[in-house]
């Protein structure tokens, strides 16, 4: 139990660290889900924000030119679901899915190009912590809360910005209608077309800048497949948050949580295998989401696809 | 008065199909005009052109004399036209007030100003007698609120021109008083209103000029004061029309259902069965009057197997106490029933008219092998196409989906299917909703021929009129409870009404 307790800084720290890059991603879904689109591709959206954050940094030597391209990144590889899934009216699982296909291969294909052999080309930048003073000495709390890259305050920053935007604009109002009812917003001149698309812009940038803090700020060295699954865990969060950006905070940071007990829990009980307690987040998504998995929850024209002159 | 709209040679065609041909007719200040015409005359399509759903293939438009392209819904509310849809526009998870604010463009602030907002909607519910709760979720509000939400979203856009889409055929008789007040106080200060219905008596009664418009085209303009209902009907149809009437049974056959004492969730007002005693006679139908949402859709459920009651009896045709509530065993014992919402309930939209027709005989030797096990496709698309002519189901094919018949077609296979095999009790659940002149007679005549052949009919309808046609017994529900039984033949209509009221 003592080793809990002077543990749990350490847990803390890991909880708001590992919080970030699923808040971001989540937010971003939260966005597209309001607008009617389930966007599964997260996953691949990340991936590319992953490698092209990292190497653009990497070779400009400026980390937030490397945050801003890898955004970019996800926008553009988002604009393929948004054409299929909203212009083409495709099935947005199976579009999703698809992305989940392509984008990590991309982001593979750059990774052989740009790190090939050399291991050394695998470690990049990395953004520097702003400790605000004062705050960041709290006992327990302070490192994990105040003592956080730029990057980190602005995902957590983006929570009340994003619930004043539903809840008190104008256009977040219009955003609403479009996820409950395309048909009735049309009706109202709300352009269902537009929003759609913009939900897509907000979701790839967001979803791909949750992928870039985790090889600008997560960690140093860039390997394959480093997202590992956290684009899944930000849908499940999404759902275990009720669709609102308050919720989505919740549920990431006790995902976060989880992530962090379970580095704590390795170095305790060392003699245990490794992949048990890394299995701890995903079994704490599943458990949750049998209980708040409620398919009627959420916004009600949430996956379906618009047709506009429909008998 | 002025003329306010005009549209002139409107056409709209969908791939080789006319929805709308030539139509022409214009509507002045302050006037209530109604379309009239049959489920699928073109009304609908008609004004998704005027409000800028859809684009016309021909014609053009006049506002105030001048002629407007109405490209898109926002244009059309920039021209003071507004529409109030059948299937309403709102959106559930949202207030009342959000449902009225969302889109409008007045203020060109980013931010809402709801409590701005909220004072012009306060004035313009005084001035037009609207009652709206406005932080009500519309999940949560009566479909006449839901109707008010509606309107006053169109008059806080400044519509001088309201589209009412079948407005009456989702309210209650006196929700339609209500709407009716609503729409003379909106003419009175100078709006315009076109009423869209196919039920004549309202039509007759609220409108003052009536076009009739018959498979796309428009037939006739008239005035309401110059007209009888029964020359709006034959136009309408194209025919001569005369609504039948059935002689009526008064000496019926023996007990062929009958409940005792039954409750079935009697704490609720509007939902539940309080104590009903009822008997439905072999040969007589036994109508069940009374305001939708006292009772009628648990009666249902109860006589047709699908929840058992909390107490009281059931006694089936063979006049023993039901003791196993399953709609499979009631259907053995030869239940027949015409359920509520036919698209839900009745059919499965996305299979085909032969198959929905085979539905309670796919165990058959009939129409399987091994029982159920291996469909045999030819016998079922032969006695698809054999019970397609006999009940004049108009379809391209039998292996079109079901849901792309129109709503008289799909009553139809609906009923071909449940009076297959004749029935001992048929149970009708609003069986003519929804549906035109023609398709609503030949469901009656239906209905009275299975009476006839000696068929226990159960008749629940909201349409007062429908029950006193067929009925050869009534009885009305209030509140889940009986009040009354009466005689079909020459029936006491004051004093029924006066127990839908709960008198």
């Amino acid at each position: 139990m003592d080793g809990f307790i002077t543990a749990l800084p350490t847990i803390f720290k890991a909880m708001t660290m590992g919080a970030v890059p699923i808040l971001l991603a989540a937010l971003g879904e939260v966005f597209s889900e309001r607008a009617g689109l389930v966007n599964i591709g997260l996953e691949g959206i990340m991936a590319v924000g992953a490698f092209v954050g990292f190497a653009v940094a990497k070779m400009s030597g400026n980390i937030w030119l490397g945050v801003l391209v890898g955004m970019l990144a996800g926008v553009l590889v988002n604009m393929i679901y948004a054409f299929c899934t909203v212009t083409l009216c495709a099935d947005q699982v199976v579009t999703g899915m698809a992305i989940n296909v392509l984008a990590p291969a991309i982001a593979l294909f750059g990774y052989n190009l740009f790190v090939g052999s050399n291991p050394a080309n695998a470690t990049g930048e990395q953004m520097a912590s702003l400790a605000i003073p004062g705050l960041s000495q709290i006992p327990f709390l302070g490192d994990a809360l105040f003592n956080q890259t730029l990057l980190a305050y602005l995902a957590f920053i983006l929570v009340p910005v994003v619930r004043y935007f539903f809840h008190h604009f104008r256009v977040g109002l219009s955003f609403r209608s479009v996820g409950e009812n395309p048909h009735a917003a049309e009706t109202l001149g709300i352009n269902v077309v537009r929003t759609k698309y913009v939900a897509c812009i907000v979701c790839g940038a967001l979803a791909a800048a949750g992928g870039a803090f985790l090889t600008l700020c997560y960690t140093p060295i860039y390997t394959d497949g480093i997202v590992m699954g956290r684009g899944f865990i930000a849908l499940a969060t999404v759902i275990f948050g009720r669709w609102t950006a308050v919720g989505v905070l919740a549920a990431s940071l006790l995902f976060g949580f989880f992530d962090g007990l379970n580095v704590a829990l390795q170095a305790q009980f060392q003699a245990a295998p490794v992949m048990f307690f890394k299995m701890i987040p995903y079994i704490f998504t599943i458990v949750a989401l049998i209980f708040f998995g409620s398919k009627h929850a959420g916004p009600k024209a949430n996956g379906q696809p618009y047709f506009r002159e429909q008998r | 008065m002025a003329e306010l709209l005009r549209m002139e040679n409107i056409s709209k065609c969908f791939g080789s199909f006319y929805a709308n041909k030539d139509v022409t007719f214009d509507v002045r200040e302050g006037e209530v005009h109604t379309l009239l015409g049959e489920n699928g005359a073109g009304k609908s399509t008609l004004m998704n052109v005027l409000v800028g759903l859809y684009q016309p293939t021909e014609g053009k438009i006049f506002m105030h004399g001048r002629e407007v392209q109405i490209t898109s819904p926002g244009v059309a509310v920039e021209n003071g036209i507004g529409m109030v849809h059948q299937h309403f526009m709102l959106i559930d998870a949202m207030t009342g007030l959000e449902n009225i604010i969302l889109g409008d463009k007045r203020h060109d602030t980013p931010l809402l100003r709801e409590g701005d907002d909220r004072k012009t909607i306060e004035g313009l519910m005084d001035r037009y007698g609207l009652e709206i709760d406005l932080d009500e979720k519309v999940a949560n509000m009566s479909i006449g609120m839901q109707q008010r939400v509606e309107i006053m979203k169109v008059l806080f856009r400044g519509a001088e021109l309201l589209i009412l889409d079948e407005p009456t055929a989702v309210l209650t008789d006196l929700e339609v008083e209500g709407l009716f007040e609503i729409m003379h106080s909106l003419t009175s200060e100078g709006k315009s209103i076109i009423f869209i219905s196919h039920k004549m008596r309202e039509v007759m009664r609220i409108s003052d000029r009536v076009t009739v418009l018959r498979r796309g085209e428009s037939i006739e303009t008239v005035d309401v004061a110059n007209v009888t209902e029964q020359e709006l009907a034959d136009l309408m149809i194209g025919q001569k029309f005369q609504e039948s009437t059935y002689p009526k049974v008064e000496d019926a056959g023996e007990v062929a259902f009958e409940l005792k004492g039954v409750s079935y969730r009697p704490e609720v007002k509007h939902g539940g069965l309080k104590d009903v005693s009822l008997a439905i006679h072999k040969g007589e139908i036994l109508g069940v009057a009374g305001i939708d949402g006292n009772g009628q859709t648990p009666l249902a459920e109860v006589v047709t197997g699908l929840v058992k009651p909390e107490s009281g009896e059931v006694y089936g045709p063979d006049g023993k106490e039901i003791a196993l509530f399953s709609p499979r065993s009631f259907i053995k014992a030869g239940l027949g029933n015409i359920p509520e919402d036919r698209n839900k309930m009745g059919l499965v939209g996305d299979m085909t008219v032969a198959e929905n027709l085979v539905l309670k005989q796919t165990t058959s030797d009939k129409f399987s092998a091994g029982h159920g096990k291996w469909l045999k496709m030819g016998e079922i698309h032969d006695y698809a196409n054999k019970l397609r002519e006999e009940n004049d189901i108009r379809c391209t094919s039998v292996e079109q989906t079901a849901r792309s018949l129109s709503g008289g077609n799909q009553q139809k296979v609906i009923l071909a299917r449940e009076l297959e095999g004749e029935p001992k009790l048929l149970v009708a659940v609003y069986p003519t909703r929804g549906l035109d002149i023609g398709a609503t007679e030949f469901i009656h005549n239906q209905i009275v021929a299975q009476r006839d052949a000696g068929c226990a009919v159960l008749l629940i309808s909201a349409d007062f009129d429908e029950v006193l046609k067929l009925s050869d017994r009534i009885v009305v529900l209030f509140e889940g409870q009986v009040m009354g039984t009466y005689p079909g033949a020459n029936p006491p209509i004051k004093e029924i009404s006066l127990a839908m009221a709960g008198k």
